[in-house]
C-alpha cells in the first residue's frame, strides 16, 4: 500500500520539531546551524529591511494622498507639488522626498478598521489582524528568523526600542537588540551591552573572556554534549565577538560616518536614527526598526505638521533612500514606511484629525520594490479605497516578497497550531518586478 | 442533585489505564516468515476475531453494505481526503468540501452526495461517480491517486453508492471504545516491524476490526513510525507512543526500542525508597536506562532552593547544610524550605502564570487603572493560601466561584466600600483575607465566553481546546459543538457597571456613586469634561475609604440560548463547517448540565473538578508541578493533557494525582513526595545509558534559571553580607515578589533584564510564555550591560558587597572633623582565601575546588585591590555557565 496521509499535514513530531526552537531542549545547538540555513528563496533581491515606524497615524491627506479638490471641511491647508516620479504628487513640505520620489512606491487606499493606536500597530507591524488568542511576531522577528545572521552583529536591532512581545509566538531568540536611545550626530553609541562602559576597556574584554575560561569548567566533557550548555557556550563565543569587533562598534559610532553620507541628514534624532539604520545594514544587520512620533494630530494638526514632523520626516526619509542608494544598498534593502492608521478626512472643530484606518498609506521602496509610482488610490474625499483597498496583509506579503521570504509559509505556534507568515495577503503585482 | 456528567471521562480513564500493567497479559514472540528474525516482544490481549476490511469489502459481488459512519467517511480520513490541506480546509479543496478529519457526518454526507449535478456520487454509473474518478486519479485529481481502481477501499465505495449511498449516522448508535493489541510494543532492535490491530467497540454490540479504517501517528517519528496500515516500525533507541484515532475514539500505545541490553532481569539493582523511585525505575528497567548516581550535597541544596523557593541558598546555608550529618538532612530541607516566605513568593509567582494574572488587562473602573493594584492583589490572595497550604481545590474554587460581592446579600454599597477599604489610606483591610478573588475573570483580555472558556481550560484543566473553536481537536476528542457546548457554562459571567440585563432596586449603584462624584466636581470650562478632577475625587473616595464606583464581577445562571442570527453568521464566517444548534452546556467529555438549575453557572463546574474521577483538575497541578522540577512534564507540554499526549508514565500520574487528591490537594504533600524522591536527587552526570534520556527522569536535566530567579541571584550574590542574609525574605524587594510584575507594561530599566530572560507576560493560553531558553541578550547582559556592571558594585536591593569590601580595606578618610575620641581604625587585611571561597558560596554555592582556589589565589594577586579582585571574580563566576543553570 503506497498511501500516505500526507494531506493530515503536519505531524506531532514536526510540531516538537519546531516548538524546539522556543522550547528548552532539543534546539540550542541547532539555533546557529537552523538560522543560517535560513529558508528564503534566492531569487529575491532584498537582503536586509529598514521598517520606519510613524507612530500615531500621520495624516494620509496631508502627506502622501492630498486631495487638492475635496471641500474645504476635508482639502487641508497643504498643497500637493510635482516630484521626480512622473505623476507622483506629494505635500509641498516634503520637498527633498519629492526630489528622490523615484525610490519609493507610494500605497494609497490602504485600508483597515482599527483605530485604537495598539490594535492598528499591532496590524501594521505583523501584517496579521490581532487576535486576543495569539501573538503575531513582528516583520522583524520573522526576518530575523528566515534571513541568515552574522556572527558580529545581531540580526534585528531596534532603534531605539520596540513595543514588548516584538517576537509574538516565535520567541525571545528572534526579539530585537534594542539600542536603548537614539544616536547623536556625529558621535559614538552607547550600546547597551556593546560599548564599553563602566570604565570597561577592550583589555578588560579580553581578560574577562580568559577569565570565564578559567573557571567555567565544571561540566566537564559534558558541556559540549548538553543542548543548553552548548548553546549557551555559542552565545559566549558571539557576544565576546560582538563587544570586541571592531566592526561592530564602527556600525554604532557615527563619527565614522563620510561627510558627503552625513550631508544628506538633518542632525535631529530621526535623521540620525535613519543614518544609523543605513550604517547597520550596511554592516550586514538584517532588519532596523527606527520610529518617529508625534503624529496624532486631533488638534492643530496642520501647524504640528509644517513646523515639525514633515521636516523632520523629509529630512530623515530623504537621507534613508539616498544614503541607501549611494551606499549601494537600495537595491538590497527593502524599506517599509508606516503609520498604525490614517488621520479623518474631514477636518474636526480643533483644526485637527482624528484616528481613521479606512484610507492610509504606506511608502514601500528598495529592495527591488518598483519606485517612482502610486499603487492604489483612495476616493475623492480621501474617505476609503476609490476601487480596490490595499490590506495591511497585501503590503505586508509584499514586503516580505522583496525580501525572498513566502508569507504563505507556515510556522507552528508553541501550542502547536499551523500559523502562516501572512495567511491573507497577496503580494501586490505592480510593486514586485 | 444528580450530575450525570462523568461518562466519556470515565472512559478517558479507561483508557489510559488498558495498559497500566494491571491486566496480566502473556508474550508473544513472533517470527516473521522469510525473515527470521526474532521480532518485537509484544503484549497481546485477548481479542475476538473479526474478519478484516479486505475480507469484507475485497469482492465487489460478496461485499457487505458498508457503513457510512463506520466505514465510508473513516476511509477519507484515512487516506487523507479530509485532512488540513485538501478537502478538509476550511474553503475545502477544488470546490468540496469535507470536515477536517471527517467527524461531520450530515454535513459531509450532504457534500458528498447532494452537488447538484449528483456527479460525486452517480447512482446510475456508479464508476464513472467523481468520488472514485478523482480518488483514483483516473480524473486529474490535484491530491493523485489516493486508492487504487479495484482495491477494497474501491470496492468499499462503490458497494456504498449501488447501496443508496446512504447516511447511517442515526442508525449505528454511539462509539464506546477502541481496543488495541498489543497493548505496548517493546523492539528489540532498529528495522522491526509489527502490525497493530485495531477493534471498535459500539454501544450497539457491535464489534469491528476498523485497523484499515483507522488514523496512525507517531508521537516521536525518530524512535518509532507507523504506516498508514497500522504497521509500526522500530527506527530507533528511545520510547514514544503510537496513537490510534477513529470516529471519537483516540488510543495511544507505548512503543518503545531498550537503548541498552539492561533490561528486565540484566538491570542492575538500584534502590527505590520512594513510590515514585519504584515508578520510575520500572521504566526505566524496561527501557534499559541505568539512572544517574545521586547529587551531592551541595547541589540538591542549591537545586532544592532554586526549585521549591527560586532564591540561592546563602553562604551561611550551604557551610551548615555541608556540615550537617544527620541522615536525614534533605527532606529536613525541604519542610524547612516550605516554611520560609520564598516559597510562598516564587509559588504564587508561578500561580499567577498559570492563572493569567496580567495587570495591563484588569482595569477595576472605567476610569481608573488600577491594574498594578489588582495584580498585587490577586498575588497577595495566592501568596497568602499557599503560606497556609490551603488546600488547591479549596484555593481555586475561591477563584472559580468568585463574584464581586463577598457574600449574595452584600448590598452595591457596602461592596462598594470594601473595595475602597482594601485601598484606604488609614488600615487598609486585607484583600488575601477576603474569601474570594474575582480578578481572573474581571480580566480585559477574556471577555467572550469562548475567551473565558479557553481561559478555564488552560488554567484549570491543562487542556488547550482552542483547536475545537473553529473544528475537530486534530489530537482529542473535541469537536466544535464539543467546544461550543463547554462554553455556554461562561455566557453568564461578566464584569461591569452592572449586571447584564437585571435593573436592580438598589438605590446605590455604579450609576448613583459616578453620578455623586461629577455632581461634586465643577466641569472644566473649557472642554466640558474635568476627567482629571473626577479622577481625584474617585482616588479620595477610595483613601478615606468611602463608597466608590468600582466596577464588579457578576455570574448569572442562563437558560441555555439559541444563538443569534448575528452570532451564527458570524462563526459561519469564520468557519464554514460550523453547525449551529442550541447551545446546551456540556461539561467537557460529560453530559448535559441544566444551568437553571444552578444560581451560579460555574458551580456544576467546580463539582465536576472536584469530582474524584476527573482526569484533568488534579493531574494538571501535579504536572505542572512536576515540570517545574524536572523541565518537562509526566505530560508534555505540561498544559496540554489530550488523549493523543498520554503521561511518560502512566502509573507516576496516577499515583501522584491520586495522592494529591487523597492528601486533600494539599501542595506542600505533593512538593515533598516530588523533592524527598532520589528521581529528584540524581546527578545531572549522565552515564552511557541515560546520557540521551530527557524524558524519563533518569538524571537531573540542566537547564537555565527562570528570569525572576536569575536576577534575584544575581542581587544576591553582589549584596553586602548583612543584607544578604535578609534579602530571601524580602519579598518586596525580590523579581520573585510581587512588584516584579507590576508595571510591565513600562520599559523601565528592572524589567529589561526579567524581559530578556523570558518573564512571562501572562497574555495567552500557554505555559509556554515563560521562556528558559539562552539567547544572545541573555549573555550580553551577563557580559557587558551597563546595569549588570552597575550591580556589582551597587547591588539591587541594598548595599553592595564590593564596597562593603573596598571601605574595610581602605583607610577611613573623614569628610567632617572626627571627635577625638573616636580613634581611627586601621582595616584587619582581607584574607584573600576566606573572600574566594565567599565569591564561590554567593554564586555557585559550593566552596571552591582547591584547583580553583589556586587559579583564584593568581587572579586576586594580580588584581588592584581586594575589592577589584572580588568584583572580577564575582563577575566570571556570575558569567559562568554553573551559576546560570539549575544542576
Amino acid at each position: 500500500m503506497s498511501i500516505h496521509t500526507t494531506c493530515d499535514g503536519v505531524s506531532r513530531r514536526d510540531f516538537l520539531r519546531v516548538g524546539a526552537l522556543t522550547g528548552v531542549s532539543l534546539s540550542l545547538a541547532d539555533y546557529f546551524a537552523l538560522s543560517s540555513q535560513g529558508a528564503i528563496s534566492g531569487a529575491a533581491k532584498g537582503k536586509a529591511a529598514i521598517f520606519v515606524r510613524l507612530a500615531g497615524g500621520p495624516s494620509h491627506m496631508d502627506t502622501f494622498d492630498l486631495k487638492p479638490d475635496a471641500p474645504d471641511t476635508h482639502r487641508g491647508e497643504f498643497k500637493p507639488i510635482k516630484t521626480n516620479a512622473d505623476g507622483v504628487m506629494i505635500s509641498e513640505h516634503l520637498p527633498k522626498l519629492a526630489k528622490c520620489a523615484d525610490k519609493f512606491a507610494v500605497l494609497r487606499g490602504v485600508s483597515h478598521t482599527l483605530a485604537a493606536h495598539n490594535l492598528g500597530t499591532l496590524y501594521m507591524n505583523t501584517g496579521n489582524r490581532p487576535l486576543p488568542s495569539l501573538n503575531y511576531p513582528h516583520y522583524g522577528a520573522v526576518v530575523s528568523r528566515e534571513l541568515p545572521g552574522i556572527q558580529h552583529l545581531p540580526s534585528f536591532v531596534a532603534v531605539p526600542s520596540l513595543a514588548e512581545n516584538a517576537t509574538g509566538y516565535l520567541g525571545v531568540e528572534y526579539g530585537p537588540f534594542e539600542t536603548g536611545a537614539t544616536p547623536q550626530a556625529g558621535k559614538a553609541m552607547d550600546v547597551r551591552g556593546l560599548a564599553l562602559k563602566n570604565g570597561v576597556t577592550i583589555e578588560d574584554v579580553d581578560r574577562r573572556q580568559n577569565l570565564i575560561q578559567r573557571y567555567d569548567g565544571a561540566f566537564g566533557a559534558f558541556a559540549k554534549e548538553d543542548k543548553v550548555l552548548a548553546g549557551m557556550n555559542q552565545f559566549g563565543e558571539k557576544a565576546y565577538s560582538m563587544m570586541r569587533s571592531p566592526k561592530a562598534r564602527a556600525a554604532f559610532d557615527l563619527s565614522k560616518e563620510t561627510a558627503s553620507i552625513n550631508g544628506l541628514f538633518g542632525t535631529d534624532a530621526f535623521s540620525q536614527s535613519c543614518l544609523l539604520a543605513t550604517r547597520l545594514v550596511e554592516s550586514d544587520v538584517r532588519f532596523v526598526t527606527v520610529s518617529l512620533g508625534g503624529w496624532d494630530t486631533h488638534g492643530d494638526n496642520f501647524n504640528a505638521l509644517k513646523n515639525k514632523n514633515l521636516p523632520t520626516l523629509d529630512a530623515g526619509l530623504s537621507g534613508l533612500f539616498n544614503a541607501l542608494a549611494a551606499k549601494g544598498l537600495l537595491e538590497t534593502t527593502a524599506v517599509f514606511v508606516t503609520g498604525e492608521f490614517g488621520r479623518t478626512p474631514k477636518i474636526n472643530a480643533r483644526g485637527g484629525r482624528d484616528h481613521y484606518p479606512r484610507a492610509m498609506f504606506c511608502l514601500l521602496g528598495g529592495g527591488g520594490i518598483k519606485g517612482g509610482q502610486v499603487v492604489g488610490a483612495s476616493d475623492a474625499k480621501g474617505e476609503g479605497p476609490k476601487d480596490r483597498a490595499i490590506t495591511p496583509d497585501d503590503v505586508a506579503s509584499t514586503f516580505y516578497k522583496a525580501l525572498g521570504i513566502d508569507n504563505r509559509k507556515e510556522y507552528n505556534t508553541p501550542t502547536g497550531r499551523p500559523v502562516m507568515i501572512v495567511r491573507n495577503g497577496t503580494p501586490i503585482p505592480e510593486l514586485i518586478s | 442533585m444528580d450530575l450525570k456528567i462523568m461518562n466519556k471521562a470515565d472512559s478517558i480513564l479507561f483508557e489510559h489505564s488498558i495498559y497500566s500493567g494491571q491486566t496480566p497479559f502473556h508474550m508473544n514472540k513472533i517470527f516473521f516468515a522469510g525473515l527470521g528474525l526474532v521480532v518485537a516482544m509484544v503484549v497481546q490481549a485477548k481479542v475476538p476475531t473479526t474478519p478484516t476490511a479486505p475480507e469484507r469489502f475485497g469482492q465487489l459481488e460478496k461485499a457487505e453494505e458498508p457503513s457510512f459512519r463506520r466505514h465510508i467517511l473513516p476511509l477519507f480520513s484515512r487516506v487523507g481526503c479530509s485532512g488540513r490541506e485538501c478537502h478538509g480546509a476550511f474553503a475545502g479543496q477544488g470546490g468540496f468540501q469535507l470536515s477536517l478529519f471527517g467527524y461531520d457526518f450530515a454535513k459531509d454526507h450532504k457534500e458528498i452526495t447532494a452537488d447538484t449535478e449528483e456527479v460525486r456520487v452517480d447512482q446510475k454509473d456508479i464508476s464513472k461517480s467523481l468520488v472514485l474518478l478523482k480518488a483514483t486519479n483516473q480524473e486529474k485529481h490535484k491530491g493523485k491517486e489516493r486508492i487504487k481502481p479495484g482495491s477494497w477501499e474501491y470496492n468499499l465505495v462503490h458497494k456504498w453508492i449501488s447501496s443508496g449511498a446512504k447516511n447511517d449516522t442515526e442508525k449505528t448508535g454511539d462509539f464506546d471504545r477502541l481496543e488495541i493489541s498489543p497493548k505496548e510494543i517493546v523492539f528489540k532492535k532498529a528495522g522491526e516491524k509489527t502490525q497493530i490491530r485495531v477493534l471498535a467497540y459500539w454501544k450497539d454490540g457491535t464489534v469491528e476490526d476498523v485497523t484499515l479504517f483507522t488514523r496512525f501517528r507517531t508521537n516521536d517519528d525518530s524512535v518509532s513510525v507507523v504506516s498508514a496500515t497500522g504497521e509500526v516500525e522500530a527506527k530507533d533507541k528511545g520510547d514514544t507512543h503510537i496513537v490510534a484515532f477513529y470516529d471519537n475514539g483516540v488510543h495511544p500505545i507505548p512503543v518503545m526500542l531498550p537503548v541498552s541490553d539492561k533490561v528486565g532481569a540484566s538491570y542492575p539493582k538500584v534502590a527505590t525508597p520512594t513510590k515514585v523511585d519504584e515508578l520510575i525505575i520500572a521504566k526505566l528497567r524496561k527501557l534499559g536506562v541505568v539512572p544517574s548516581e545521586t547529587c551531592t550535597d551541595a547541589e540538591f541544596l542549591r537545586r532544592v532552593s532554586l526549585d521549591l523557593t527560586g532564591t540561592l541558598p546563602t553562604p551561611n546555608q550551604v557551610m551548615q547544610f555541608l556540615a550537617d550529618i544527620s541522615p536525614n538532612k534533605r527532606t529536613a530541607k525541604v519542610d524547612e524550605l516550605l516554611k520560609t516566605p520564598a516559597y510562598s513568593a516564587w509559588w504564587a509567582t508561578k500561580m499567577s502564570d498559570f492563572l493569567g494574572n496580567n495587570p495591563r488587562v484588569l482595569r477595576g473602573n472605567g476610569a481608573q487603572n488600577y491594574g498594578d493594584k489588582f495584580s498585587r492583589q490577586w498575588y497577595d490572595w495566592l501568596r497568602h493560601r499557599i503560606e497556609k497550604n490551603e488546600p488547591y481545590d479549596k484555593m481555586m474554587a475561591g477563584i472559580i466561584l468568585a463574584t464581586g460581592r463577598t457574600k449574595p446579600t452584600q448590598s452595591y454599597e457596602d461592596f462598594a466600600r470594601e473595595m475602597s477599604s482594601y485601598f484606604r489610606a488609614e488600615n487598609p483591610a486585607s484583600f488575601a483575607e477576603r474569601p474570594n478573588m474575582p480578578h481572573f475573570w474581571a480580566r480585559q483580555n477574556i471577555r467572550t465566553a469562548e475567551e473565558k472558556a479557553l481561559a478555564f481550560a488552560h488554567s484549570f484543566l491543562g487542556v488547550r481546546i482552542e483547536c475545537a473553536q473553529c473544528h475537530k481537536h486534530p489530537f482529542d476528542q473535541w469537536t466544535q459543538n464539543d467546544f461550543k457546548s463547554f462554553q455556554a457554562f461562561f455566557g453568564g459571567i461578566s464584569y461591569g457597571n452592572k449586571p447584564p440585563g437585571k435593573t436592580g432596586d438598589e438605590k446605590v449603584t455604579f450609576a448613583s456613586l459616578t453620578k455623586e462624584i461629577r455632581e461634586a466636581i465643577p466641569a472644566d470650562p473649557k472642554s466640558g469634561n474635568n476627567q482629571k478632577g473626577l479622577g481625584n475625587e474617585f482616588e479620595r473616595r477610595v483613601k478615606a475609604g468611602e463608597p466608590a464606583p468600582w466596577q464588579e464581577l457578576f455570574a448569572i445562571a442562563k437558560a441555555p440560548s439559541k444563538l443569534s442570527e448575528r452570532e451564527i453568521e458570524r462563526l459561519k464566517k469564520q468557519n464554514p463547517n460550523f453547525d449551529s444548534r442550541v447551545l446546551t452546556p456540556k461539561i467537557l467529555g460529560g453530559e448535559d448540565v441544566l444551568l437553571t438549575e444552578f444560581p451560579d453557572p460555574r458551580t456544576p463546574l467546580m463539582e465536576w473538578l472536584r469530582s474524584s474521577k476527573n482526569p484533568y483538575f488534579a493531574r494538571s497541578w501535579v504536572n505542572r508541578v512536576w515540570a517545574s522540577y524536572f523541565n518537562r512534564g509526566l505530560v508534555e507540554p505540561a498544559d496540554d493533557l489530550n488523549l493523543a499526549n498520554p503521561p511518560v508514565n502512566q502509573e507516576l500520574m496516577d499515583h501522584l494525582a491520586d495522592g494529591f487528591i487523597k492528601n486533600g490537594y494539599s501542595m506542600a504533600w505533593l512538593h515533598r513526595e516530588i523533592l524527598s524522591s532520589a528521581t529528584y536527587q540524581r546527578s545531572w552526570k549522565a552515564n552511557d545509558t541515560n546520557k540521551h534520556d530527557e524524558k524519563n527522569f533518569s538524571r537531573f536535566v540542566i537547564r537555565r534559571l527562570p528570569a525572576e530567579v536569575i536576577v534575584d541571584g544575581v542581587a544576591q550574590a553582589t549584596l553586602s553580607t548583612d543584607r544578604l542574609a535578609s534579602f530571601a525574605s524580602d519579598i518586596e524587594v525580590r523579581a520573585i515578589g510581587p512588584n516584579a510584575n507590576a508595571g510591565r507594561g513600562g520599559k523601565g530599566a528592572s524589567n529589561y533584564s526579567l524581559n530578556i530572560f523570558g518573564k512571562p507576560v501572562r497574555e495567552t493560553n500557554c505555559d509556554c510564555e515563560r521562556t528558559s531558553d539562552p539567547t544572545l541578550l541573555q549573555t550580553l547582559y551577563l557580559r557587558n550591560d551597563p546595569e549588570f556592571l552597575t550591580s556589582l558594585e551597587q547591588a539591587r536591593g541594598g548595599s553592595s558587597w564590593v564596597e562593603e569590601i573596598r571601605r574595610q580595606t581602605s583607610p577611613v578618610v573623614s569628610k567632617t572633623k572626627q571627635p577625638a575620641a573616636v580613634p581611627e581604625v586601621k582595616p584587619e587585611p582581607m584574607n584573600p582565601d576566606r573572600l574566594i571561597e565567599q565569591v564561590f558560596l554567593r554564586t555557585v554555592s559550593r566552596p571552591p575546588t582547591a584547583l580553583e582556589f589556586e587559579k583564584a589565589r593568581i587572579d586576586f594577586a594580580a588584581a588592584a585591590s581586594p575589592a577589584v579582585g572580588v568584583r572580577e571574580l564575582l563577575w566570571a563566576m556570575l558569567n559562568t555557565r554553573e551559576f546560570m543553570v539549575n544542576h
